[in-house]
């Protein structure tokens, strides 16, 4: 009995179980939140609150721990090295919390007009955030696979969350073909690096190939290697779907459309930015052997994303479709900043993260009055739904005007200096091609930018467009959240203090 | 006994200021920029529940504001500088510094101050002219034109090269949406915005681009103009650079072939916004080309100097030829004011102290006379309630006072003695009379006859001749209409007979980085020549 | 003939392959479905023959094995959630069949 207890006690303290609190926290009461829905029926209000709370509380913690100095730092491994914490895992954790708790503000605003469960859509949102916070500090692939097939699995249902509408069915079956076929590769991927990692006919083989460390070492050693370079193109590729870059990008109007539009919102910023956050990671880390095949392959792919996101978002009239073109579009410029980083720009991270969070920002807000907007049917959001939206709801038509001139990357507002950040990184990379095609994406993305806001300040004529299409008011919540992330986009185009340093 | 400033005669209550220390001008500068920006916000957040006059006169503040602090500055560096260097200068880390080296770094230098003056008188007159006028939705106009007076005086203060830039954008966008909302014709407001939008988003893009291109590859700390120069001293750039910033410049200056966007945007947008844009705000190109991409790139204009001579003969003659054809006011002094660019991409061509002064000089009487005239047009068009000149005549008797003014500006802009006009062109034509091609001199003299003729010919279309019968009711020029007309022709005016004082702090900054052909002249005498490298 | 990794190598990878056309390839969404299992179960295959073939004595090479047990749990959580979603959406259309499935394009 004591033998046992012991072996449980250096079990724990070996793990440090405790360093992912927020992780289990997270879970715990995603849990809960199942357990409360059956206690108090009818309590829309305090599942929002209860998930809200938690998250705000968690998000609060970690952002203290991080400017305290209490969390761990890099010479901490935790379960014996499938778990690394670092800087940057650490502030992906941060937007991680941060982008649920929009997502989960969203959730309540669309939940509330419609028939369907409601704990489990918090629920769910928690959990994938809880495998998305663990993936940005795993360095294990068994880990890594499990970890990422939560996030996935998750989405699938919540992708499918409008049980009611058939575009949100179709939506969650193409998203499960599709996630299902990218983690196929992924999984492929994997093995054949294990193999080949492992095997003892190459110089120095792992002992455990799965783990990021011992497998970049390998790698470094045996660059040409087919089986490797067949894996690690593989693993990326899986990465890619995620990200949405070309040619990886044909599920996203579709997906995105169909999806329920917090749903959208997770899909476009927190997923998309998992998908970054791991690329760079692999890129600059295990794989770092295999630049002069990897280097060109992704320009290859960032040219061909820029160039498509910009074109395809041209021809959409569907808004939502539009932001998931545009997606791509800001997926390709991400990508500028990956090849920068593999490039040896050693600040491409914080150039990274930057855009990431004035996208999220800017993003937020668009998909925040889009679910003001939305008709009941949640596919169709056409742009002229938006006419007359300035004149009738200024504060909505505000709000959108900072989102869309943000994702533009029109200065004051964030958008520009992420934007102008990654020029400098690319350029400091010697991209200098690259920069000429960031450039002229951004001059193409002002027609469906604008042309969305166009739509807004145009007044219909009853005549012909028949009566403005109906908004919902935001209420005061929704109206102060709306408010902040409009001012954070303002506000960080002018000031950045420490976020780029 | 330092020379002052021909500014300090405009009013005399400047001489005061000259005791006051220059450590309160970091202040001014600032004031400037963020006075008419807290005013539009004002305006924004309380305007519906103010009374309309409440609201114009906070908007009369905005513009009031930096045209002080533009005087105040110009009279307090008159009477502190003696090197050319850049004065004044602040600084405020904003986040970017410790990764780009980028800071809000604010100053002026002799290139600087004339355009920051520039910009303060042509927006207290834009302002005037809007705060009278009539418009829809009033406040909201008014909050725009203050954004752009805030961008446009961060322009010619920024000395960080992202800030220059950034407050250009700030000045721009406002633009783009006062002509979409307030345009001349409601069918094509929205085509003419959107149009514009793209083309100027893909020049400041490519602009952009070349200042990055020059930050990154000068390999400077800092994103600033003077540790850039510190670091270009030394290493050399890339010329392609050069024409990256020549031809996105071009495009925001409307250089010849890139010129398509301005007659169709200044002969829609309403009146203050074309006098903001073409009289000062286009002039963001021109100045970045004689403040960083000359000066650090000299190379670069000697590789692409032919290239830039001829586009800018095309903007003389070509567009002279096509200004000639034009029947709508508006759209003439679009098309005038694209030709007249050409003058001072030629002087910058020259390359001399002697060319870029002139091009300098002829880029602040430009933006006065081409302010001056939207102004008038504007006034002409709402009592022709056409801007089709065949249709309109004889006003001199129904308005003499528009016709005396328009006629006045009419001769300032064709380049007569006794405007500041004239001392522009007069000194590019002798910088460019001592290059190595004279002939060019020639060909841009030609360019002053076809001036003079479209100009002559729309004053004796619309002023003289037949009047027309409707035109009897709507009377002279009004008080809101009037006193900013006389304010841009009398600063004409003033630079016109008094050159000198514009010129000598300009000759000292340019002195530092152009180099000296030593052939005295009327107006850019080179003073100091120890100042030459 | 002994049967060697690369005999295993060889049907995984067929087995890949095959998975990959069929999903690329057929229309009905069960058959894709199926051609998803397929590429899981070639993943496995391969992991266990790698695991077993690469093992030294100082190295018994278990991850690869331990693996394969949360691939299964994995596959059989995706099944669950895809059937569901399969049939909810027959309910509503009475097709799976992914040429028909076109109700969001433009």
């Amino acid at each position: 009995m004591d033998a046992q207890l012991q072996i449980l006690s250096e079990f724990s303290s070996s793990h440090h179980w405790m360093w992912l609190w927020p992780e289990i926290v997270l879970a715990a009461l995603a849990l809960a939140l199942l357990a409360v829905e059956l206690l108090l029926p009818k309590s829309d209000r305090w599942l929002l609150r209860i998930s809200l709370g938690a998250q705000v509380a968690v998000f609060a913690a970690l952002i203290a721990g991080l400017v305290g100095g209490t969390l761990p730092t890099s010479d901490v491994a935790l379960f014996a090295g499938a778990i690394q914490p670092t800087l940057s895992g650490h502030l992906m954790r941060i937007f991680f919390v941060g982008c649920s708790i929009l997502v989960c503000f969203l959730g309540y605003l669309y939940l509330e007009r419609r028939p369907l469960a409601r704990a489990e859509y918090y629920h769910l949102v928690m959990i994938v955030t809880a495998a998305m916070m663990l993936l940005a500090q795993i360095t294990h692939f068994v880990a890594f696979f499990v970890a990422l097939e939560t996030v996935t699995i998750g989405f699938y249902i919540l992708v499918a969350y409008g049980r009611n509408s058939s575009y949100s069915l179709e939506a969650g079956l193409k998203y499960m073909i599709m996630g299902g076929f990218s983690s196929g590769l992924l999984l492929f991927g994997i093995v054949l690096l294990y193999g080949a990692a492992g095997s003892p006919t190459l110089i120095g083989p792992a002992g455990d190939p799965f783990q990021f460390g011992q497998l970049g070492a390998v790698i470094a050693e045996n660059p040409g290697n087919p089986l490797i370079v067949i894996g690690a193109l593989l693993v990326i590729v899986g990465i890619c779907f995620k990200i949405g870059s070309f040619p990886f990008q044909y599920w996203i109007p579709d997906v995105y459309q169909g999806a329920p539009t917090p749903t959208t919102a997770f899909l476009a910023v927190s997923s998309k930015s998992m998908g970054f956050y791991l690329l760079y990671v692999l890129l600059t880390g295990p794989f770092l052997g295999l630049q002069s095949i990897l280097v060109p392959v992704i320009g290859i792919m960032t040219y061909c994303t820029i160039a498509f996101g910009n074109i395809a978002a041209l021809g959409q009239n569907n808004v939502k479709r539009v932001i998931g073109m545009s997606g791509v579009a800001h997926a390709g410029i991400l990508l500028v900043g990956i090849l920068a980083a593999m490039r040896g720009v050693d600040w491409a991270f914080q150039a990274i993260f930057f855009y990431l969070i004035t996208y999220a920002l800017a993003s937020f807000a668009v998909f925040g009055v889009m679910c003001h907007v939305a008709p009941d049917e949640d596919a169709n959001q056409e742009r002229e739904h938006y006419f007359g939206l300035m004149q009738n709801h200024p504060f909505l038509g505000g709000v959108l005007a900072v989102g869309l001139g943000s994702l533009a990357g029109i200065p004051p507002l964030a958008g520009f200096v992420a934007k102008a950040a990654i020029i400098v990184a690319a350029f400091q990379a010697k991209l200098y091609l690259l920069v000429a095609f960031v450039l002229v994406g951004v001059v193409v993305s002002i027609f469906y930018y604008f042309g969305w806001l166009r739509a807004a300040v145009t007044n219909p004529h009853p005549e012909i467009q028949g009566e403005p299409h109906p908004v919902v008011a935001p209420s005061v919540g929704s109206r102060a959240l709306l408010a902040v992330l409009a001012l954070a986009s303002v506000v960080l185009g002018l000031y950045q203090g420490g976020l780029l340093s | 006994m330092p020379q002052l400033a021909f500014f300090s005669a405009i009013s005399s209550f400047l001489e005061a200021t000259h005791a006051a220390t220059p450590t309160l001008a970091p202040l001014h500068l600032l004031i400037g920029i963020l006075a008419p920006a807290i005013c539009a916000l004002l305006i924004a957040f309380f305007g519906s529940r103010l009374p309309l006059g409440a609201t114009k006169a906070i908007a009369w503040i905005g513009f009031a504001l930096p045209a002080w602090c533009a005087l105040w500055i110009a009279g307090t560096y008159g009477a502190v500088a003696q090197s050319g260097e850049y004065q004044f200068l602040w600084q405020a880390d904003l986040g970017l510094s410790k990764l780009l080296g980028i800071q809000l770094m604010l100053g002026v230098n002799g290139i600087s101050v004339p355009m920051y003056v520039l910009a303060g008188i042509v927006g207290l007159a834009a302002g005037a002219y809007a705060i009278g006028s009539k418009v829809e939705r009033q406040p909201l106009y008014l909050v725009l034109l203050l954004v752009m007076q805030s961008g446009l005086m961060g322009i010619f203060s920024s000395v960080d090269l992202f800030f220059y830039y950034f407050f250009h954008e700030f000045a721009l966008i406002p633009t783009f949406i006062l002509i979409a909302m307030w345009g001349r014709t409601l069918s094509s407001r929205k085509t003419v915005a959107m149009e514009l939008t793209i083309y100027l988003t893909l020049g400041a893009m490519i602009t952009l681009g070349g200042l990055i291109g020059l930050y990154v590859s000068s390999g400077a700390e800092a994103f600033n103009l003077i540790a850039l120069q510190e670091a270009l001293a030394t290493g050399t750039a890339p010329t392609q650079i050069f024409l990256m910033l020549l031809i996105g410049f071009g495009i925001l200056v409307s250089l010849f072939p890139f010129h398509t966007w301005a007659p169709p945007a200044y002969s829609t947008a309403p009146a203050p916004a074309a006098m903001l844009h073409a009289g000062v705000l286009k002039k963001f190109g021109l100045y970045g080309l004689i403040q960083i991409a000359v000066p650090l790139l000299p190379s670069g204009l000697a590789g692409y100097g032919g290239l830039l001579m001829w586009l800018a003969l095309g903007n003389v003659i070509i567009i002279g030829f096509v200004t000639i054809a034009q029947q709508d006011l508006k759209r003439m002094l679009g098309n005038a004011s694209v030709m007249h660019m050409g003058y001072a991409f030629l002087g910058i061509y020259a390359f001399s102290v002697m060319g870029a002064g002139g091009a300098v000089l002829m880029m602040f009487a430009h933006g006065l006379s081409v302010s001056l005239m939207f102004l008038l047009a504007d006034a002409v068009e709402r009592r022709a309630q056409t801007g089709d000149m065949r249709e309109i005549g004889g006003m001199a008797q129904t308005a003499p006072v528009l016709a005396g003014l328009f006629i006045a500006g009419t001769m300032a802009s064709i380049g007569l003695p006794g405007f500041a006009n004239f001392w522009g062109e007069l000194v590019i034509f002798t910088a460019l009379w001592q290059s190595p091609h004279p002939w060019v001199a020639i060909a841009a003299v030609a360019g002053i006859v076809i001036s003079a003729i479209y100009a002559l010919r729309a004053v004796a279309r619309i002023f003289f001749g037949e009047p027309k019968a409707e035109l009897a009711a709507t009377g002279d020029l009004q008080g809101w209409e009037k006193w900013p007309a006389i304010l841009l022709l009398a600063a004409l005016f003033v630079v016109g007979i008094w050159p000198r004082g514009f010129s000598e702090h300009l000759d000292a900054a340019l002195a530092k980085q152009y180099p000296v052909k030593d052939v005295a002249v009327p107006v850019a005498t080179v003073t100091d020549q120890s100042h030459a490298h | 003939m002994t049967v060697g990794l690369f005999h295993y190598l060889a049907v995984s990878g067929l087995l890949f392959i095959a998975g990959v056309l069929g999903v690329l390839l057929r229309r009905n969404v069960l058959v894709v479905f199926m051609s998803l299992e397929l590429m899981l179960t070639a993943s496995i295959s391969a992991l266990v023959a790698f695991s077993r073939f690469n093992a030294t004595p100082d190295n018994p090479m278990m991850g690869g094995n331990v693996f394969v047990l949360f691939i299964i749990a994995i596959a059989a959580c995706e099944v669950a959630v895809g059937l569901a979603i399969i049939v909810a959406l027959w309910r509503r259309r009475q097709t799976v069949d992914l040429a028909e499935l076109k109700g969001m394009k433009q």
